[in-house]
């Protein structure tokens, strides 16, 4: 990364800001520690047009509501990974130069969405209201009707844990003329709807509420209960044929989506060019941009800048500077920064472990997986998904990890002997009785356990070795050889006699003895190295000898690697667990189905649920064991001033 | 009946059952982190994707479980139909190999369970830190492989 500062006339600004967007290199980084600095203060103040981009914000947010509901009518089918529709700028520059009629049609369904959501909120009202008349069905006086000459008429409720007849006989203790008549009942309230002289209306309320009555009354209402429920359910008839019209109507503006796509991007890109003036410092007729770069495209730049005739300076980012982090790896370890970035981007005076990471990757996944079919369909479905597919981001990379997983996996299948785990031998026993049985490359890892829980060891001391390997480098590329010989070297030594020590003899006689030496000399290099930072001697014996304790992280880092030798093993059974129950029906119709349908669900398990254990133990191995050696992450991203589009991929013509 | 419990073949089918029993952890797990998923799919439905990948990964432990019943089934003979007669003590031994599984998996798959389940919730704040939820799920997971390792180990060393 570099960084760069250019000053213009104002009179180039919006040209060259278009410029600087086609061409997507350039972080263009914000002033607002300059606005405050008194040497800046007095000549530039901040460039920006804020209004402009609230205006485009709420188009915005108005357009993408209209394509939210237009996807909803949308019945075409839907493609399985959403892509970037590609567009050359000509054909979009044509695209856009006629809006008018597009924001009409957007301004349309808007319309037409507002009144489906008061066509919504009307239908929920009237629901709500028929609800509450549904009890006071059976109630058969009209509603508006509440007095008569002499008597009061009232509705009203009670709870549910009344009882109803000790009201009923309270009511005709006090007087004899007033009838109270239980209208329905519910799991919480007595519908009641009492009549009686007004005169004593006061006293039948004073009974009632004792038992916890309220009156309901029915607003605006006409007739009876049962006619307005009619009345209203017609009325709910008439909605939702409303509702069903605005929807067709809406509908047919499906077509447009396109159209009103390539205006949200338009907008999109019209908001970040105004937006980005906010990055910019004005005085009265110049401005000033400062950015990042990365080193490859500085060629490019040049030529823009010096087209436009600005003044500009492109520089090394001050020591212990936090510059923006921009991977850049071959096209093989490119896909594996899909993982780093899952974990986090390097910090800036860190380093990219993608490339030592990715081999490692690829080869514990296909471990762990093992089988020749399972990995042949993945390789097949990812290279399907990218022939087909144009994808962008890290869906892309990711399915690209996954295609040389899915390789590996059928590498380490053939090496094991498992295709789909044992079903062919299965199938040949069932169909045919015979005991064919397909001959691993290799071993088998159900027979020889221990030949792959040594090699998974050494599998795991290679990557740890490799991880401080990258951790030597780093201190020697910042100028600490002697840090790397003492924290590194020395640990290589040491765990290299160990090992010798250990096993030597068995491999090469007389080898445990050179072990036992190297163990002493570099033990004792780390005893007399590891304490340097502290100032007294014992200070530095101390912690040089409590160093040696890290012997036991290392030892269960290495073992950690077994997990390689366990979920090999679980596919491996699991596959013969379903080969065997495949296998119950027996040589005959049904059994053969059987067999069948059992591969085909059982291996469809098995494949999901270990696929699943591959990815995130191989990530796991990755992430503790191998970044815990040396890396250090927390960098930002690089995030170049470009076309932010949702929909379409603008692609620049060769001229 | 009073003989039965120095019946090898009792003892090594009571292993593979103990081993079985991992699937209790793993659907207590599973359950936990099944309840925070639905939580946060209500919040936003698209997350059931990265939300089940998740819940799924305290399931392990029961997959680990039937794998070493299922091999100890098998090296008895109880799934080719001619079971071999056991002594007591390879029945025992059996019934001690599948101990680490049968014990750990529970174990681990309900800690698993609410790692994964806190996880969830980190991605329904988060969602593109989908990765590190699984890290930390993996973590405790990788005892339960241990055992898993350790009981395979140990029933592959039975001599019958």
């Amino acid at each position: 990364m570099k960084k760069i500062s250019t000053i213009g006339l104002s009179s180039i600004k919006s040209s060259l800001i278009k410029e600087l967007m086609d061409l997507g290199v350039v972080e263009i980084s914000a002033q607002d520690s300059k606005l405050t600095d008194p040497e800046w203060i007095s000549y530039v103040k901040k460039d920006g047009n804020e209004v402009e981009v609230l205006d485009c914000d709420a188009k915005i947010s108005k357009i993408s509501e209209v394509l939210n509901s237009l996807e909803k009518y949308d019945k075409s089918k839907k493609p399985m990974f959403f892509t970037r529709k590609s567009i050359s700028s000509k054909d979009f520059e044509n695209a856009i130069s006629d809006l008018s009629k597009t924001e009409e049609n957007v301004a349309k369904v808007l319309e037409m969405n507002k009144s489906f959501n008061e066509l919504s909120s009307e239908e929920n009202k009237i629901e709500t209201a028929i609800l509450s008349l549904k009890p006071w069905a059976s109630y058969e006086i009209p509603l508006e009707l509440t007095e008569t000459k002499y008597t009061s008429i009232f509705t009203g409720v009670v709870p549910n844990i009344v009882d109803v007849e000790k009201l009923k006989s309270d009511l005709r203790e006090k007087t004899d003329r007033c009838i109270a008549n239980l209208v329905g009942s519910d799991k919480d309230q007595h519908y009641f709807s009492i009549i009686c002289l007004i005169k004593e209306k006061d006293d039948v309320y004073e009974i009632l509420k004792q038992y916890g009555f309220n009156t309901v009354a029915f607003k605006d209402l006409k007739g009876t209960a049962a006619q307005n429920i009619v009345q209203y359910e017609n009325n709910l008839k008439e909605i939702s044929e409303n509702k069903s019209k605005v929807e067709k109507n809406i509908t047919d503006y499906v077509p447009y989506k396109e159209q009103i796509q390539l205006f949200y991007d338009y907008l999109v890109i019209e908001r970040d060019k105004n937006k980005i003036l906010g990055n910019l410092l004005n005085t009265d007729s110049t401005f000033y941009i400062e950015g990042w770069i990365p080193e490859v495209s500085k060629e490019q730049i040049e030529n823009v800048l010096n087209k436009h005739q600005c003044w500009f300076e492109i520089y090394e980012p001050e020591e212990g500077e936090q510059t923006p982090i921009a991977m850049q790896n071959n096209s093989f370890t490119q896909p594996f920064e899909a993982i780093t970035e899952l974990y986090s981007l390097p910090s800036s005076s860190n380093i990219d472990p993608t490339p030592y990471m990715a081999p490692f990757y690829c080869l514990f996944f296909g471990l762990m997986l093992a089988d020749v079919g399972y990995g042949l369909i993945m390789a097949a479905a990812t290279y399907m998904v990218l022939k087909k597919f144009k994808l962008e981001g890290s869906i892309q990379k990711l399915m690209r990890v996954f295609f040389y997983c899915g390789i590996s996996t059928a590498f380490w299948g053939v090496m094991f002997g498992s295709w789909f785990g044992d079903a062919i031998p299965a199938a040949a026993k069932l169909l045919f009785n015979s005991d064919f049985t397909v001959k691993p490359l290799w071993l088998n890892p159900m027979e020889e356990p221990m030949t792959l829980l040594i090699v998974s060891f050494v599998f795991g001391i290679i990557h740890l070795f490799t991880g401080m390997a990258v951790k030597a480098h780093i201190l020697i590329r910042d100028g600490n050889p002697l840090d790397a010989l003492f924290d590194i070297g020395f640990w290589y030594g040491l765990i290299i006699g160990l090992i010798l020590l250990l096993f030597g003899n068995t491999v090469i006689p007389g080898s445990g003895q050179i072990g036992k030496w190297m163990s002493i000399i570099f033990a004792l290099g780390l005893v007399l190295t590891q304490g340097r930072a502290k100032k007294n001697i014992a200070g530095k014996l101390i912690s040089g000898v409590l160093s040696l304790y890290n012997i036991t992280s290392y030892l269960s880092d290495v073992l950690s690697y077994s997990r390689l030798l366990a979920l090999g093993l679980a596919t491996g059974v699991v596959s013969s667990v379903m080969s065997i129950l495949g296998s119950m029906g027996g040589r005959n119709v049904f059994g053969i189905l059987l067999f069948v349908v059992v591969m085909i669900i059982g291996h469809t398990f098995n494949f999901a649920i270990n696929a699943l254990g591959a990815f995130v133990h191989a990530a796991r191995l990755q992430y503790v064991e191998f970044f815990g050696k040396f890396y250090e992450g927390g960098g930002e991203p690089f995030k170049p001033f470009t076309k932010k589009t949702k929909y379409n991929r603008i692609i620049k013509e060769e001229i | 009946m009073n003989n039965i419990l120095v019946s090898g073949n009792f003892l090594a089918i009571l292993g593979a059952s103990v081993a079985a029993l991992a699937g209790i952890g793993s659907a207590i797990g599973v359950g936990i982190a099944g309840q925070a998923a639905a939580g946060v799919v209500a919040e936003d439905p698209k997350k059931f994707g990265s939300t089940l990948i998740l819940q799924a990964l305290p399931g392990t432990q029961g997959i680990y479980g039937l794998l070493v019943a299922f091999i100890i089934l098998n090296k008895i003979g109880l799934l080719g139909g001619s079971m071999a007669e056991l002594s007591a003590v390879q029945g025992g031994l059996f019934l001690a190999a599948a101990l680490p599984i049968g014990v750990v998996g529970i174990i681990s798959a309900i800690h698993q369970g609410k790692v994964a389940a806190s996880g969830i919730m980190l991605i329904g704040k988060r969602p593109e830190e989908i990765a590190k939820a699984m890290v930390y799920a993996a973590m405790v997971e990788t005892y339960a492989v241990l055992a898993l390792l350790i009981s395979f180990l140990m029933i592959n060393g039975i001599a019958i």
